[in-house]
């Protein structure tokens, strides 16, 4: 180089000599550098301020509410506070705590942010009556504590696509002994640094190479946040650079209070599933339970541990791991004047009580059947994009509690009823549940087997309702001034001609034939012929029109085959069709979904009770009288024995040709539940309605306790005797043994025909005119 | 010259850092990123747009029952230890705020309680009413008259009601 040079000697001249090189090099990199910095700054601004995490839609069940009177027995109630993460004690102190002593249950309650308002947190004693509430009471000092609403339930959630799953919280929700546990182990300069912390990677480096690797990372909280945040997991030089400027910036522009939340929230802190656990609020629910608010210093101590190693400290898997880094954590904690000498002797010798483990089932698709019920609901108003992005709460009808006592019981209860040992086919089954008077969805099951994921029976296993169809003749019949309970009809073989010239000849279930019957007794026997009798009178078209009154959405073809139950439906619709009868002859639409609000609680929706009338109450009350007949004298009386505590209920049973399928839909005065039972080859089941579904439905309704019928006569009904035994002509008929039945005031049987002795013809008259007046 | 464009380069930079962060800091107090939620752009199908309209913009023939004035025995307020008496007063409160969807979901979980409460049912499709939701409010009212029994002057409120509803929607 120097003979390059002639002036070498001259050092001015050399500066010059290396400037046309160096000069733009340097003048570019750094123009490019800046320009590099200025773009970063600007998007880490706009990024962070603008920062949304795609929240799940999380799905809550109906919330249990505690009155005095209620239905629900202290197993019930302590099964919901466990399943709610309540911790036992023995003496109630904080929220989400409860105390058993005998059959008096303490708790004291978290709140909730409900659609209808906030529910606060409230202490409460509960005693209990057999399976009721009994008496409600609140702390000393307060009375009137009239209502108590739990939290509700999560029951599932519809993750974002990243797969990451977070409840976040604001600064004040997070407990200050987090905060410290976290900066004292993960970033001790914190609030003094600048987003870098030279004396911390220092430290890092110097503990690195005395262990002879890398033991400690000198990233501070902003770095690890911006990392997690806007960059991959590359370890280059670049990347760290990158980082280092961010995290600069980030400082520059946001508070450390803002920079906590964020690091708070987002750090992750374990996998569960396909599902990852991001911030520490989900991380307190994952592992203890509970939320944040409610834990003490050394389970925090095990959740400030994490961060570090989500796996590998994994308290639920690697309690001892977990345990060690806690007291790690505690250490630093007293080593920094955070916690004081008691408060760690106290907290480094707890015991590691983490939750136990969640059932797969309770947790995402707990109960896929409902789910897909709600998700069919919500799709009418939400995108999936917002139900996997935008954190909403939507709050369903189910009954936890119903749905555990069905699963609980339908598996074992099928393979006990079924007559084809399992191993050769397997009998399925569908159950509906419904509340009787709102039309709410309390609980379904798709499959005899709980979580089943595959197809959903009680949505789309569309099968012949068999005798299922009757109550929709009869009430048809009941409804117009020609018939009552008491009208005879003709249980006798018949022909008909079809529409396309066939020749139609149904039969009776036993092949026999009855003769003159009530129109009650036929019912209640579920006889064929004395049903097709009816229909042809009522008309078919009549009785077409009334399935749809009752809430069938499909058409019906009025042939005289769909009297005997030809009609093709699922679980599901024969279910609204029972709650319009149930609930006297209001439809009311069933519903899965009742409210959605936003993640911070602001209503957005709420699906209400939608009711109207389709029937009038007195057919139905008339109706209901014989339907409560099939368990006193009819198809279902094999059922009373067991059901005695929950009688009167009324209901149906249902067989399809060559049994094919076994259904039962009864009511009692709160629930509707509707029982199918079949092969899904359709093959024979060797099952009658009475024992297969019935049996099964029996099970469930004694274990969910159904309680009775409180079916008022309405102001237009009136009882009147009859002939035990119907005869055509009044001359022949014998008052020696009568029964007594309602009738509609204007629709009664001859008077000639009547048992009832005690009046004359003038006062039966004037109690007619009577009953008339409204 | 060289180093003097190199200064003013940084001097922008840093600048340019300092200045969006004074801007930032004095535009804008964003809260905290893990309160910010997106609001769903789906319109809320079961809230009328009409609620919001003050009573005077109500057709003039729905008069509105004054409904506590009618208070049958089961949901007495001179007990207001009864789960349903509690939620009434909670009704009313919500009412008076004018928060009428509230009021009806307040109503509906009473009647959860209480299902054959015809008072309730008849306070839930006059809440109705006075949403317009006509309709809705005459299926309400109708189960309410189901229930209503011998309850002359419940029944006679209830039957006004209907009149009204039945008379918005033949309008």
């Amino acid at each position: 180089m120097p003979n390059r040079n002639p002036h070498a000697t001259h050092p001015p001249k050399t500066k010059s000599r290396w400037w046309p090189i160096l000069g733009p090099l340097l003048l570019w990199s750094t123009i490019l550098g800046s320009v590099w910095c200025v773009w970063i700054d600007f998007k880490i601004r706009a990024d962070f301020k603008a920062l949304q995490w795609a929240l799940p839609a999380r799905i809550y069940a109906r919330p249990v509410e505690l009155y005095a009177g209620a239905h629900l027995g202290d197993e019930d109630l302590t099964n919901i506070l466990q399943r709610l993460g309540y911790r036992q004690t023995t003496s109630v102190a904080g929220p989400g705590e409860y105390q058993v002593t005998q059959s008096r249950v303490r708790l004291r309650t978290r709140g909730f942010e409900f659609w209808d308002g906030q529910e606060t947190s409230v202490y409460t004693e509960v005693d209990f009556s057999g399976r009721h509430i009994s008496a409600l009471r609140g702390e000393q000092n307060v009375d009137d504590l009239a209502l108590v609403r739990l939290e509700p339930v999560e029951i599932a959630q519809v993750n974002p696509t990243t797969g990451e799953d977070r409840l976040p919280v604001t600064l004040d929700d997070v407990p200050a002994a987090l905060v410290q546990a976290v900066i004292s182990v993960e970033d001790q300069r914190f609030y003094s640094h600048y987003g870098l912390d030279p004396i911390g990677i220092l430290r890092a480096l110097w503990s690195n190479v005395r262990a002879g690797g890398v033991v400690q990372g000198g990233s501070t909280l902003t770095q690890q946040l911006v990392k997690n945040l806007y960059l991959t997991q590359d370890r280059t030089l670049l990347r760290k650079l990158e980082e280092a400027v961010m995290a600069v910036a980030l400082e520059i522009h946001f508070s450390k209070d803002e920079i906590l939340t964020g690091y708070l929230n987002e750090v992750f802190l374990g996998q569960d599933g396909n599902r990852a656990i991001h911030g520490f609020a989900l991380a307190a629910e994952h592992y203890f339970g509970r939320p944040l608010k409610e834990l003490k210093l050394d389970e925090l101590a095990v959740l400030a541990a994490l961060p570090r190693g989500a796996s590998y400290y994994n308290p639920l898997r690697y309690p001892e791991r977990a345990i060690e880094r806690r007291n790690v954590v505690l250490a630093r904690m007293l080593a920094q004047e955070y916690i004081s000498d008691q408060q760690y002797e106290q907290a480094h010798k707890a015991k590691l009580e983490v939750s136990a483990r969640p059932l797969k089932r309770e947790r995402g698709s707990g109960y896929p059947a409902f789910m897909e019920m709600v998700y069919a609901d919500l799709a009418r108003d939400y995108d999936s994009k917002a139900l996997r992005t935008e954190g909403l709460r939507i709050f369903t009808t189910l009954d936890v509690g119903m749905q555990s006592a069905m699963e609980a019981v339908l598996n074992k209860s099928v393979a006990a009823v079924a007559r084809i040992p399992d191993a050769d086919k397997h009998l399925e089954a569908a159950v509906v549940i419904t509340d009787a008077s709102t039309g709410e969805v309390r609980a379904l099951a798709g499959s005899r087997q709980a979580g089943y994921t595959g197809f959903n029976r009680a949505l789309h296993a569309s099968r012949p309702i068999g005798s299922l169809v009757k109550p929709a003749v009869y009430l048809t019949a009941l409804e117009s001034p020609n018939f009552h309970l008491a009208t005879i009809l003709a249980d006798k073989p018949v022909t008909l001609t079809l529409e396309d010239g066939q020749l139609w000849k149904p039969d009776n279930y036993d092949n026999q034939t009855f003769g003159d019957v009530y129109l009650h007794d036929a019912l209640e026997r579920s006889l064929n012929l004395a049903t097709v009798d009816l229909g042809m009178k009522v008309g078919l078209v009549e009785v077409a029109n009334m399935l749809t009154r009752l809430g069938l959405k499909r058409s019906v073809l009025p042939y005289p085959s769909m009297l005997l139950g030809a009609v093709n439906m699922a679980p599901i619709e024969v279910a609204q069709m029972y709650q319009t009868l149930a609930s006297n002859g209001f439809r009311s639409p069933l519903r899965s979904v009742e409210a959605v609000t936003t993640a911070l609680g602001e209503p957005l929706a709420r699906y209400g009770i939608e009711t109207e009338q389709v029937v009038e109450p007195d057919a139905v009350f008339l109706l209901e009288y014989a339907m409560q007949g099939v368990f006193t004298r009819g198809t279902a009386r094999t059922a009373a024995n067991r059901l005695a505590y929950n009688m009167p209920l009324a209901g149906k049973t249902g067989t399809t040709n060559d049994s094919r399928d076994s259904w039962f839909a009864g009511y009692g005065d709160d629930l509707v539940g509707i029982v199918w039972l079949g092969h899904d080859d359709n093959s024979e089941t060797g099952l009658t309605g009475a024992t297969g579904a019935l049996r099964v439905w029996t099970d469930i309704m004694t274990l969910a306790d159904i309680q009775p019928r409180q079916t008022l006569p309405p102001q237009n009904i009136v009882f009147d005797s009859v002939p035990l035994i119907p005869v055509r002509d009044t001359a022949d008929r014998n008052c020696n043994a009568t029964q007594s039945l309602p009738f509609r005031a204007k629709t009664m049987p001859d008077v000639e025909y009547s048992c009832e002795v005690t009046d004359s013809f003038f006062e039966r008259i004037i109690d007619r005119f009577r009953n008339d007046v409204p | 010259m060289m180093h003097r464009m190199l200064l003013v380069v940084l001097l922008t930079t840093i600048l340019g850092i300092i200045s969006g962060c004074t801007s930032f800091e004095t535009t804008d107090n964003t809260p905290t990123p893990a309160a910010v939620v997106v609001m769903p752009t789906t319109p809320d199908p079961s809230v009328p747009q009409t609620i919001v309209s003050p009573p005077a913009a109500l057709p003039s023939v729905v008069t509105l029952p004054p409904a506590p004035a009618l208070v049958p025995p089961a949901s007495t307020p001179n007990n207001p230890a009864t789960p349903t008496a509690t939620l009434l007063v909670a009704v009313d409160a919500a009412i008076a705020a004018g928060e009428l969807e509230r009021a009806a979901a307040l109503c509906e979980r009473a009647l959860r309680i209480s299902p054959r409460d015809a008072y309730l049912w008849y306070r839930l499709a006059s809440i109705h009413m006075q949403q317009q939701r006509y309709a809705d409010a005459e299926g309400v009212a109708r189960r309410a008259l189901s229930f209503a029994g011998s309850d002359a002057q419940l029944s006679q409120s209830i039957n006004n009601l209907l009149q009204q509803a039945q008379a918005a929607l033949t309008r």
